[in-house]
Formats: structure tokens, sequence, C-alpha cells
């Protein structure tokens, strides 16, 4: 097998509290491959944007620090790198867009002179070429008469159209990795429908690598490939998707799946009442503890999983940190 | 059955000031109809900018320049004035999107969910506190928790917060406006939950707005789809998902991703955005956008006629 495009090993992420250091990614490993789209899922304060910003080189300065692991990106740890090197990755290799396209463009800026700047900084384009290459950008995310539109600015753009905008900046320097941060969350249904079907259709082309970040599982079966779910800073459940919503086995994988009214292929007049996972995700003070966090909120949980840290149980590609992983 | 609500050619604009101390018109709801029968749940879904939250607060009186009738329980709502309107009030109540800022940081628990009691009158002083605790039993919340201040809550809780209050004035008619659109998904099945038990207990009547089909389907008995401030199709819950008539409704429900493997609708794309709504075109509204467009579509506004029963649609191609 060929070397993973990024492999993550035994992380950790420290966020400085006020009552000390609480480990907000514990001991967190993934691979990712060339071409292929990987999905963290989870709810709010789980850890998946933090990982992402961490790839990035982007975590909170004085505030979080990888205190532990390596992320290995085409072999050479970003964990060690000073932010010039950083730099050169960031937004070249590996680039991101955000959940809001409303504020993460400059409102003073077209988005033209947008587009052309990641092409100039990074690959050194003239301001000519710069501005050529942006057209055809803003032509491949598909926005209507791009050789007019390049030179609004981002108010004179409609929510779809200004994450179209982010995903062609994104895209410029035809990046390895593109980390999308629930990319749609802010979007209509069927605006999100045709940003994916961009997404896939890019990815394909150009053999970007994608992790999508996302609480909509709809959008992981749709999208991704493999998924990782995440639960207070700690790998839950890891695998192929199909595998994974089938037969999940962790307690809540299983939750996030049947806790969400889904549509169905065929509607009928029964309507039980939705699976609840009780509770909420905990505090940062009890995440490094040495036991199952998931344990308060789950059906199965008893005195050892109260009491111990579950180590990742394998079955085939997929693994679930779960000491009652082959009950389910 | 009897209609609780009757909403007749409702329609809600706003002004927007042109140079020159000119004035245009945008019709965020235009002549819109619908009824609720009594302890039913009627889902109006859009996306942004349909009109859908606008219907709903021009229903509850939330908003100013309004038109149409809104016949509640035999009167019309929006013809009431005084003390009439405000014995009225207490049988309509909104639980709001935003549990974060639909709550007033300053006040306890407690007095959040007495308010309305209070300034509505609907109980006697002394029988109030009595009523708060039972509103808090109600909706899931310890007795302790009542003197607690908004910040001292989770998302859900603060949501059940705004459950408690709505139902405080004994209300028939609950308008739910995106209410769970903010929640982590764990606890959106909570409240969702929580909602259903509600309504079976006390009987109630919900308009429930959201731009989630799934949710949608899984609280509604019957849905209105709104495009640019008409009603587009309206039908009953199970003819609306397994027989979409609308091509927009095709188009949205086809654009859900599901976890459901045997769901593997062809999608359908709906290109470009919706056009200007201070300028919307004569025809249908959704002609623009539309896969079966033919010139007769651009010329006259298809009327919302029944296709079946319980099954209305507004398009000539249906």
């Amino acid at each position: 097998m060929t070397e993973p495009l990024l492999k993550i090993e035994n992380l950790r992420i420290e966020l400085a509290l006020r009552s000390g250091q609480a480990p907000v990614i514990d001991d967190l490993s993934l691979e990712l491959n060339a071409g292929e789209t990987l999905s963290f899922v989870g709810e709010s304060g789980c850890g998946k944007s933090m990982t992402a910003l961490a790839i990035m080189g982007l975590l909170p300065e004085k505030v979080g620090s990888i205190a532990q692991g390596r992320i290995l990106f085409q072999g050479n740890d970003m964990a060690q790198m000073n932010s010039s090197q950083l730099r050169a990755i960031r937004g070249n290799e590996i680039s991101m867009i955000f959940q809001e396209p409303m504020t993460s463009l400059n409102p003073v800026y077209t988005v033209g002179e947008q587009i052309a700047e990641v092409l100039r900084r990074h690959k050194g384009m003239n301001k000519r070429d710069a501005w050529k290459r942006a057209i055809e950008l803003l032509d491949a995310v598909r926005i209507p008469n791009a050789k007019a539109r390049i030179s609004d600015y981002p108010h004179q753009m409609s929510g779809g159209q200004r994450q179209r905008v982010m995903i062609a900046i994104a895209l410029a320097c035809s990046p390895k990795i593109l980390i999308a941060d629930e990319p749609t969350t802010a979007l209509d249904v069927t605006v999100q429908a045709q940003i994916f079907d961009l997404l896939r259709d890019l990815g394909r082309e150009t053999g970007t690598a994608i992790i999508l970040i996302t609480h909509d599982m709809g959008a992981v079966a749709e999208m991704a490939d493999r998924m990782v779910v995440m639960y207070a800073g700690r790998k839950a459940e890891y695998g192929p998707v199909a595998p994974v919503i089938s037969h999940p086995r962790h307690p809540y994988t299983k939750g996030l799946i049947s806790c969400v009214p889904h549509l169905l292929a065929e509607l009928t007049e029964e309507r039980p009442d939705l699976t609840e996972v009780p509770g909420i995700v905990p505090s940062l003070d009890s995440f490094g503890v040495d036991a199952c966090l998931f344990a308060s909120r789950c059906y199965l949980a008893d005195d050892k999983c109260r009491s111990k840290r579950p180590p990742e149980i394998v079955f085939g590609d997929q693994s679930s940190a779960c000491w009652k992983a082959d009950q389910i | 059955m009897t209609a609780l609500l009757n909403v007749q050619n409702l329609s809600v604009r706003f002004p927007i000031k042109r140079r020159w101390g000119q004035t245009s018109w945008l019709y965020a709801v235009d002549d819109v109809s619908f009824e609720v029968q009594r302890g039913e749940t009627l889902a109006i879904v859009g996306e942004s900018g349909s009109g859908k939250t606008t219907a709903a607060l021009g229903v509850a009186r939330l908003v100013a320049n309004s038109g149409g009738t809104v016949g509640l329980g035999g009167s019309d709502f929006l013809a009431l004035e005084g003390e009439a309107l405000r014995k009225a009030r207490a049988k309509v109540q909104v639980i709001f999107q935003d549990p974060y800022s639909s709550l007033n940081p300053r006040l306890r628990a407690e007095a959040i969910v007495r308010e309305p009691m209070d300034s509505l009158g609907t109980l006697p002083v002394a029988e109030r506190p009595a009523r708060v605790a039972e509103l808090f039993k109600q909706v899931g919340l310890r007795p302790e928790q009542m003197k607690l201040f908004p910040h001292q809550f989770s998302g859900g809780q603060r949501q059940r917060i705004g459950i408690a209050r709505a139902l405080a004035t004994n209300p028939e008619l609950i308008i739910c406006d995106e209410a769970v659109s903010a929640l982590d998904v764990a606890v959106q099945a909570q409240i969702l939950n929580l909602l259903r038990r509600l309504q079976r207990e006390l009987g109630l009547t919900y308009l429930f707005i959201s731009h989630d089909l799934g949710v949608v389907q899984h609280m509604s008995d019957h849905i209105a789809v709104m495009y640019m401030g008409k009603i587009v199709e309206h039908a009953d819950r199970l003819s609306l998902f397994n027989d979409p008539r609308h091509p927009y409704t095709k188009a949205l429900l086809s654009a859900v991703p599901s976890v459901d493997q045997k769901r593997k609708v062809e999608r359908m794309l709906i290109p470009g955005d919706p056009p200007d709504p201070l300028n919307p075109p004569a025809g249908c509204r959704f002609a623009s956008r539309c896969p079966l467009v033919e010139d007769a579509c651009r010329a006259a506004q298809p009327p919302l006629d029944a296709v079946a029963a319980d099954h209305k649609v507004a398009c000539i191609k249906a």
C-alpha cells in the first residue's frame, strides 16, 4: 500500500483553561488517502473543527497547542514546522473553506482580487495572469458570467455564490487536501445540493482529498468514503461510511443516526418517537479522565465504562472505542 | 373536524425606501390561504426568503402591514382591538428559533415563564407560582432550576423554557418558528419528542415553520411548500412526501441527503437563485429555474388547484 497523504498519529491537543490544561483532542489517529473524502461527524464541542485547525496549523496561539503526536503530511511532521514552513503549505497544498461564507470573505476587495491574491502569493503569478486564472476558477465553480462577476464585491453575491467564491479561492492552487468545515450549514438545501455536486466533481477532476466536517449524517452518507465519529475529543468510531451507517459499533454513532428524522424511501402512517440520546456533551473539565466519556448518556454503560477508557476495538475496516462494541 | 385556524388571502408587505421619497413594496407573503385543523400540525416549508416565517408572524400579528383575514376560533384575529385582542393573544403563542436571544438574560427562568400570565392576565396572581411549577414539570425541567438565569442553562434546556413560556397562557395555537434549528441533533430529538408529547396531552395545534424536510416529515400532518411568498403545493403528509407534484417540491425533496440507502431519488438540480423579490415575474415565480417551463408558465400565475383529495398544486404542468 502506498503511504497515505495525511497521517495523524496519537494527536493530543491541549487547551489552556483557568483550571489547567484540558485535552480537547485526546489520542487521535487517522489516515487520509489521496482522492478520498473523509468525514468528521459529531455534536458541537467534540473537537471536529479543532482537528481541522490543527491540520491547518491554525490553533489559537497561547491557548491551544499540540502536546503530543504527529501530523504527517506527505511524510513531513507538520507539528514540528515553523510558521513560514506552514505558510507555504497553508492555502497552497492544504486549504480550507469555512461555515460562514458571509464573514470569511473580505468585504472591501472584489472577489477577483481575493482569488488572485492566493495565486500571486503562492504561485508567484503576475497580476494579469492571476486575474485570468481567477476568471477560469470562478467559471469552474459554476458562477454564470464569470468575466463580469469577477469584479463584484462579496455583498453583491448570494450566500451560495459566496461559498463558491470561497471554494474557488481554496482550489486556486490545486491543493492536495481541502478541508470543508460545515460548508453548507448556513445554506439552503437546494444550494447545499449544488455545492456538494460541485465539491464531488472537483474532487474527481483534480484528485483533491476532502475532509468534510459536518453534523449531518445524510451529508456523510452522500459525500464521504470513510468517516470518523468524534465524541468529547476522542475517536468513537472510524471506518467506511456504508458499514458504519448500516451497522454502527458505537452507541454514540447509533444515537446520532437514529435521533434524526431522515427522509425515507417510502413514507408510512407510522411515526414512532425519535430515539433520544439523553443529556449533552460533557464539559471540558472532564475531558481527560480515564473512563468512557459517553458513559453518562449511554444505555449500555456499566461500572467498567465509568472507570476505564475503552481501547479501540477493530472489526475489519471498522473500529469502535467501546467496551460493549461486540454487543451492538 | 373543525378548522381552528382559517387564513384567507394573507399578505404581508414591507416598505422599501427608494430615492426621492418613493416607496416600493416587497410582498414577503402574497395572497396566501390555508387552514389548520384543531389538534393537527401544519408545516410551512421553504428556503430562506420564501416568506414562511413572515407568514407565521403575520398569523400571530407580530408584523405590521398585513392584509387578509386570520380566522381563529370564529373571529378575525387581524381585526381585533384592545381588550379583545389581548384576550385572543393568549390563544396564540410562539416558540422562537434562537434559544439564546429569545430569553431575557436578566430575568430568572421562573419570571420568564410567568411573564405571559402577568402581561395577559390569564390567571389570578395567587395561582401563578403553582402554574409555573407545573409548567416546569411538563417540559422536563427540575423545580430547583426555576431560580436560575438563562445563561446557566444549555441550549436544549433554554428551548424548554421557551416552550414552557409559550404554554403558560393555555394557548390553542402554537407557532414553532424553526424551533429546533439551532440545536444539536441529539438535543433536537429530545425537543421534537417533547413537542409531540405535549400535542397529544394538551390537544395543541401547531403551525410548524421549518426548512428541514426530515423534521417536517416527522412532525406534521399537512405541509404547505412556499416559494417567493406563494404557496406552491399543499398536501397531507403522505401525499407530499410520496407523491410530490410541483417541480419545486420535487427539487427540494431530491436535494436532501439521506442515510436511507433505498432512497435513491434522481437528483433534480435547480440552477441559479430565486428572482428579485422586488420585481417578481408576472407568471409562475418558479419559471426561471423550472426544468419543465413553457411559454404559458410565464404568462400568468398558476392558481393553487386541487389535483387529488387533500392535495393542491400551483403548477399548470402538475
